[in-house]
Protein backbone atom coordinates (compact mmCIF):
# COMPACT_ATOMS: atom_id res chain seq x y z
CA UNK A 1 0.00 0.00 0.00
CA UNK A 2 2.98 2.61 0.97
CA UNK A 3 4.76 1.55 -2.34
CA UNK A 4 1.57 2.68 -4.00
CA UNK A 5 1.30 6.20 -2.12
CA UNK A 6 4.75 7.08 -3.06
CA UNK A 7 4.34 6.09 -6.74
CA UNK A 8 1.03 7.93 -6.74
CA UNK A 9 3.10 10.80 -4.62
CA UNK A 10 6.03 10.45 -7.47
CA UNK A 11 3.34 10.91 -10.63
CA UNK A 12 1.13 13.46 -9.22
CA UNK A 13 4.86 15.56 -8.18
CA UNK A 14 6.01 15.62 -12.16
CA UNK A 15 2.74 15.54 -13.41
CA UNK A 16 0.95 17.99 -11.88
CA UNK A 17 1.16 22.12 -11.31
CA UNK A 18 1.74 23.11 -15.53
CA UNK A 19 3.89 25.71 -14.32
CA UNK A 20 5.93 24.21 -11.83
CA UNK A 21 9.49 23.04 -13.10
CA UNK A 22 10.24 19.61 -12.18
CA UNK A 23 13.86 18.38 -11.74
CA UNK A 24 14.62 14.19 -11.33
CA UNK A 25 17.54 11.86 -11.02
CA UNK A 26 18.17 8.31 -11.32
CA UNK A 27 21.93 8.63 -10.06
CA UNK A 28 20.90 10.20 -7.14
CA UNK A 29 23.99 8.80 -4.38
CA UNK A 30 23.56 8.06 -0.95
CA UNK A 31 26.65 6.50 1.51
CA UNK A 32 26.08 5.59 5.13
CA UNK A 33 28.58 5.39 7.53
CA UNK A 34 29.01 3.42 10.91
CA UNK A 35 32.55 4.17 13.07
CA UNK A 36 33.14 2.60 16.12
CA UNK A 37 36.52 2.01 17.82
CA UNK A 38 36.67 -1.81 16.42
CA UNK A 39 35.42 -0.96 12.78
CA UNK A 40 34.23 1.44 10.38
CA UNK A 41 31.61 0.24 7.86
CA UNK A 42 30.09 1.81 4.83
CA UNK A 43 28.19 1.52 1.95
CA UNK A 44 27.12 2.99 -1.05
CA UNK A 45 23.96 3.71 -3.33
CA UNK A 46 24.29 5.24 -6.65
CA UNK A 47 20.91 4.45 -8.02
CA UNK A 48 18.85 6.76 -6.33
CA UNK A 49 15.55 7.91 -7.36
CA UNK A 50 14.91 11.58 -6.60
CA UNK A 51 12.50 14.40 -7.60
CA UNK A 52 11.87 18.03 -6.97
CA UNK A 53 9.27 20.45 -7.29
CA UNK A 54 10.84 23.97 -7.78
CA UNK A 55 7.96 25.66 -7.14
CA UNK A 56 6.32 23.64 -4.00
CA UNK A 57 9.79 22.25 -2.60
CA UNK A 58 8.38 18.71 -3.13
CA UNK A 59 10.99 16.60 -2.49
CA UNK A 60 10.69 12.41 -2.73
CA UNK A 61 13.45 9.93 -2.55
CA UNK A 62 13.28 5.84 -3.61
CA UNK A 63 16.26 4.08 -2.94
CA UNK A 64 16.34 -0.03 -3.37
CA UNK A 65 17.58 -1.61 -0.04
CA UNK A 66 19.84 -4.52 -2.20
CA UNK A 67 21.43 -1.36 -4.06
CA UNK A 68 23.47 -0.65 -1.14
CA UNK A 69 27.29 -1.89 -2.16
CA UNK A 70 29.67 -3.04 0.49
CA UNK A 71 33.15 -3.38 0.64
CA UNK A 72 32.61 -6.94 2.01
CA UNK A 73 30.41 -9.57 0.81
CA UNK A 74 29.44 -10.66 4.77
CA UNK A 75 28.53 -6.82 5.77
CA UNK A 76 26.08 -7.10 2.59
CA UNK A 77 24.52 -10.18 3.90
CA UNK A 78 23.99 -9.14 7.54
CA UNK A 79 22.71 -5.93 6.17
CA UNK A 80 20.33 -7.04 3.83
CA UNK A 81 19.42 -10.21 5.69
CA UNK A 82 19.27 -9.52 9.27
CA UNK A 83 19.31 -6.10 9.60
CA UNK A 84 16.96 -4.24 6.92
CA UNK A 85 15.75 -7.47 5.72
CA UNK A 86 15.20 -6.48 2.49
CA UNK A 87 13.35 -9.03 0.57
CA UNK A 88 10.54 -8.13 3.36
CA UNK A 89 11.20 -4.34 2.91
CA UNK A 90 13.19 -3.47 -0.38
CA UNK A 91 13.12 0.19 -0.72
CA UNK A 92 13.66 2.76 2.12
CA UNK A 93 12.17 6.05 0.95
CA UNK A 94 11.91 10.23 1.81
CA UNK A 95 8.71 12.38 0.92
CA UNK A 96 8.50 15.78 2.18
CA UNK A 97 10.04 19.16 1.20
CA UNK A 98 12.43 21.88 1.14
CA UNK A 99 10.84 24.33 3.55
CA UNK A 100 12.31 27.47 2.57
CA UNK A 101 12.42 26.64 -1.37
CA UNK A 102 11.22 30.37 -1.66
CA UNK A 103 14.28 31.09 -1.01
CA UNK A 104 16.47 29.31 -4.04
CA UNK A 105 16.54 31.59 -7.04
CA UNK A 106 16.71 28.60 -9.88
CA UNK A 107 17.36 31.13 -12.46
CA UNK A 108 20.21 32.25 -10.79
CA UNK A 109 23.50 30.43 -10.06
CA UNK A 110 24.90 29.47 -6.83
CA UNK A 111 25.11 27.81 -3.81
CA UNK A 112 21.90 28.11 -1.19
CA UNK A 113 21.14 26.99 2.37
CA UNK A 114 17.84 24.70 2.43
CA UNK A 115 16.12 22.87 5.36
CA UNK A 116 14.22 19.62 4.67
CA UNK A 117 12.19 18.29 6.50
CA UNK A 118 9.54 15.13 5.66
CA UNK A 119 9.37 11.39 6.84
CA UNK A 120 12.09 9.14 6.47
CA UNK A 121 10.86 5.58 6.05
CA UNK A 122 13.52 2.01 6.41
CA UNK A 123 11.70 -1.06 7.00
CA UNK A 124 8.66 -0.61 8.62
CA UNK A 125 9.61 2.38 10.49
CA UNK A 126 9.05 6.05 9.34
CA UNK A 127 10.24 8.91 11.66
CA UNK A 128 9.92 12.75 10.74
CA UNK A 129 13.34 14.12 10.16
CA UNK A 130 14.38 18.05 10.07
CA UNK A 131 17.96 18.57 8.20
CA UNK A 132 19.94 21.21 6.64
CA UNK A 133 21.65 20.80 3.29
CA UNK A 134 22.49 22.82 -0.07
CA UNK A 135 20.87 23.17 -3.59
CA UNK A 136 23.25 24.40 -5.87
CA UNK A 137 22.29 25.77 -9.31
CA UNK A 138 24.47 25.35 -12.42
CA UNK A 139 21.94 26.33 -15.45
CA UNK A 140 19.23 23.72 -15.64
CA UNK A 141 21.48 20.90 -13.12
CA UNK A 142 21.14 21.43 -9.72
CA UNK A 143 22.99 19.39 -6.87
CA UNK A 144 21.65 18.83 -3.80
CA UNK A 145 23.42 17.66 -0.78
CA UNK A 146 23.21 16.81 2.49
CA UNK A 147 24.33 15.04 5.42
CA UNK A 148 22.86 14.00 8.77
CA UNK A 149 22.52 11.10 11.45
CA UNK A 150 20.21 8.91 12.18
CA UNK A 151 20.03 6.12 15.07
CA UNK A 152 19.15 2.41 14.48
CA UNK A 153 17.27 1.55 16.82
CA UNK A 154 14.68 4.28 15.66
CA UNK A 155 14.00 2.25 12.23
CA UNK A 156 13.80 -1.53 14.45
CA UNK A 157 17.07 -2.21 13.28
CA UNK A 158 18.19 -5.13 15.52
CA UNK A 159 22.07 -5.44 16.09
CA UNK A 160 22.84 -8.62 17.91
CA UNK A 161 25.11 -8.27 21.23
CA UNK A 162 27.76 -10.34 19.25
CA UNK A 163 27.93 -7.12 16.91
CA UNK A 164 27.00 -4.67 18.90
CA UNK A 165 30.31 -3.10 19.26
CA UNK A 166 31.28 -3.21 15.57
CA UNK A 167 28.15 -1.03 14.42
CA UNK A 168 27.74 2.59 15.75
CA UNK A 169 24.31 3.03 17.03
CA UNK A 170 23.76 6.66 15.17
CA UNK A 171 25.04 6.52 11.23
CA UNK A 172 26.14 9.35 9.23
CA UNK A 173 23.92 9.28 6.16
CA UNK A 174 25.32 11.73 3.20
CA UNK A 175 23.38 12.32 0.33
CA UNK A 176 24.90 13.71 -3.05
CA UNK A 177 22.11 14.15 -6.21
CA UNK A 178 22.81 15.62 -9.28
CA UNK A 179 19.26 16.76 -10.61
CA UNK A 180 18.29 17.96 -14.21
CA UNK A 181 15.55 20.15 -15.32
CA UNK A 182 12.58 18.05 -16.70
CA UNK A 183 11.61 18.50 -20.25
CA UNK A 184 8.16 20.19 -20.30
CA UNK B 1 52.01 -37.92 30.19
CA UNK B 2 52.77 -34.34 31.24
CA UNK B 3 54.15 -34.07 27.85
CA UNK B 4 51.27 -35.80 26.00
CA UNK B 5 49.00 -32.62 27.56
CA UNK B 6 50.97 -30.30 26.86
CA UNK B 7 51.25 -31.72 22.81
CA UNK B 8 47.59 -31.57 22.67
CA UNK B 9 46.92 -28.51 24.06
CA UNK B 10 49.21 -26.87 22.02
CA UNK B 11 48.05 -28.66 18.67
CA UNK B 12 44.69 -27.49 20.18
CA UNK B 13 46.10 -24.03 20.54
CA UNK B 14 47.38 -23.88 16.67
CA UNK B 15 44.49 -25.66 15.06
CA UNK B 16 42.18 -22.70 16.94
CA UNK B 17 44.44 -19.91 15.72
CA UNK B 18 44.47 -21.37 12.08
CA UNK B 19 40.72 -21.80 12.47
CA UNK B 20 40.74 -18.49 13.76
CA UNK B 21 42.89 -17.05 10.09
CA UNK B 22 40.41 -19.25 7.96
CA UNK B 23 37.76 -17.77 9.04
CA UNK B 24 38.76 -13.94 9.29
CA UNK B 25 39.99 -14.53 5.54
CA UNK B 26 37.59 -16.98 3.90
CA UNK B 27 34.34 -15.39 5.84
CA UNK B 28 34.47 -12.44 7.66
CA UNK B 29 36.90 -10.89 4.94
CA UNK B 30 35.57 -12.28 2.06
CA UNK B 31 35.25 -9.51 -0.78
CA UNK B 32 32.37 -8.98 -3.17
CA UNK B 33 31.61 -12.01 -5.83
CA UNK B 34 32.75 -11.41 -8.97
CA UNK B 35 29.39 -11.16 -10.83
CA UNK B 36 31.31 -11.34 -13.99
CA UNK B 37 32.26 -14.88 -13.82
CA UNK B 38 28.49 -16.38 -12.17
CA UNK B 39 26.64 -18.45 -13.95
CA UNK B 40 23.12 -16.54 -14.36
CA UNK B 41 20.06 -18.11 -12.37
CA UNK B 42 18.07 -16.86 -14.84
CA UNK B 43 18.57 -15.89 -18.78
CA UNK B 44 15.72 -13.59 -20.65
CA UNK B 45 14.68 -10.94 -22.79
CA UNK B 46 14.84 -7.36 -20.98
CA UNK B 47 11.03 -6.74 -22.53
CA UNK B 48 10.11 -9.62 -20.73
CA UNK B 49 11.92 -8.96 -17.57
CA UNK B 50 9.90 -5.49 -17.27
CA UNK B 51 6.62 -7.04 -18.02
CA UNK B 52 7.07 -9.23 -15.50
CA UNK B 53 7.97 -6.93 -12.81
CA UNK B 54 5.47 -3.61 -13.95
CA UNK B 55 2.53 -6.63 -13.71
CA UNK B 56 3.00 -8.17 -11.09
CA UNK B 57 5.87 -6.48 -9.19
CA UNK B 58 5.68 -8.55 -5.63
CA UNK B 59 5.90 -12.13 -8.06
CA UNK B 60 8.66 -10.47 -9.59
CA UNK B 61 10.60 -9.31 -6.50
CA UNK B 62 10.12 -12.49 -4.98
CA UNK B 63 11.24 -14.27 -8.25
CA UNK B 64 14.55 -12.03 -9.25
CA UNK B 65 15.46 -9.52 -6.25
CA UNK B 66 18.93 -10.80 -5.04
CA UNK B 67 19.38 -13.03 -8.21
CA UNK B 68 21.92 -13.23 -10.70
CA UNK B 69 20.09 -12.52 -14.13
CA UNK B 70 21.39 -12.10 -18.08
CA UNK B 71 19.54 -9.94 -20.10
CA UNK B 72 19.39 -9.80 -23.94
CA UNK B 73 17.89 -6.60 -25.39
CA UNK B 74 18.74 -3.39 -27.28
CA UNK B 75 21.17 -1.14 -25.83
CA UNK B 76 19.15 2.14 -25.52
CA UNK B 77 21.98 4.40 -24.01
CA UNK B 78 25.08 4.73 -21.86
CA UNK B 79 24.99 7.48 -18.37
CA UNK B 80 28.69 8.12 -17.13
CA UNK B 81 29.36 9.85 -14.70
CA UNK B 82 32.23 10.33 -12.71
CA UNK B 83 32.44 7.21 -10.65
CA UNK B 84 29.72 5.12 -12.54
CA UNK B 85 28.60 3.63 -16.45
CA UNK B 86 25.15 2.90 -16.37
CA UNK B 87 23.84 1.08 -19.64
CA UNK B 88 19.73 1.60 -20.23
CA UNK B 89 17.20 -0.63 -22.04
CA UNK B 90 14.31 1.38 -22.69
CA UNK B 91 11.20 -0.19 -22.75
CA UNK B 92 9.01 2.20 -22.23
CA UNK B 93 8.25 5.99 -22.00
CA UNK B 94 6.91 7.04 -18.44
CA UNK B 95 6.21 10.16 -16.26
CA UNK B 96 9.76 9.64 -15.04
CA UNK B 97 10.82 9.66 -18.92
CA UNK B 98 12.24 6.88 -20.46
CA UNK B 99 11.71 3.67 -18.26
CA UNK B 100 12.95 -0.42 -18.38
CA UNK B 101 15.92 -1.84 -17.32
CA UNK B 102 19.26 0.17 -15.72
CA UNK B 103 22.49 -1.69 -15.78
CA UNK B 104 25.80 -0.21 -13.59
CA UNK B 105 28.79 -1.85 -14.65
CA UNK B 106 31.44 -2.99 -13.11
CA UNK B 107 34.86 -0.17 -13.93
CA UNK B 108 36.65 -2.95 -15.89
CA UNK B 109 33.25 -3.72 -18.18
CA UNK B 110 32.82 0.12 -18.15
CA UNK B 111 34.64 1.31 -21.49
CA UNK B 112 33.76 -1.66 -23.13
CA UNK B 113 29.79 -0.84 -22.88
CA UNK B 114 30.71 2.82 -23.51
CA UNK B 115 31.84 2.21 -27.24
CA UNK B 116 29.01 -0.24 -27.95
CA UNK B 117 27.12 1.66 -30.56
CA UNK B 118 23.10 2.59 -29.19
CA UNK B 119 20.74 -0.44 -30.90
CA UNK B 120 23.05 -2.64 -30.91
CA UNK B 121 21.78 -6.25 -29.26
CA UNK B 122 23.64 -7.19 -26.43
CA UNK B 123 23.19 -9.59 -23.63
CA UNK B 124 24.18 -7.98 -19.66
CA UNK B 125 24.80 -9.73 -17.19
CA UNK B 126 24.61 -8.76 -13.12
CA UNK B 127 22.99 -9.16 -10.28
CA UNK B 128 19.45 -7.76 -9.67
CA UNK B 129 18.28 -5.66 -6.75
CA UNK B 130 14.83 -4.87 -7.45
CA UNK B 131 12.46 -2.45 -9.35
CA UNK B 132 11.23 0.95 -7.98
CA UNK B 133 8.80 1.50 -9.81
CA UNK B 134 10.25 3.13 -12.64
CA UNK B 135 13.12 0.73 -13.56
CA UNK B 136 14.70 -2.59 -12.75
CA UNK B 137 18.19 -1.82 -11.09
CA UNK B 138 20.80 -4.04 -12.04
CA UNK B 139 24.52 -4.29 -10.43
CA UNK B 140 27.62 -5.32 -10.79
CA UNK B 141 27.27 -5.74 -14.51
CA UNK B 142 29.14 -7.20 -17.28
CA UNK B 143 29.17 -7.55 -21.40
CA UNK B 144 28.74 -10.98 -22.04
CA UNK B 145 30.56 -12.22 -24.86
Amino acid sequence: MKQIFLSLLLLTLIVTGVQAQKYVTKTGHIRFFSTTPMEDIEAHNRQVNAALDAQSGDLVFKAMMKSFQFEKALMQEHFNENYVESDKFPNSTFKGKIVNIKDVDFTKNGKYDVTIEGDLTIKDATRKIKEKGTLEINGDSVEGLSTFNILVADYNIKIPNAVANNIAKSIRIDVDVNFEKMAK
Amino acid sequence: MKKNWILILGSLAIIGVIAAILIYIFVYNKQQPDYSKANPDYTLNGEELFREFRNNPDAAAEKYNGKVLAIEGNLYSVESTDSLTIAVFAIEEGMFGDEGIRFAFIPEFASKIASTPPESLVTIKGYCTGFNDTDVIMEHCSLVE
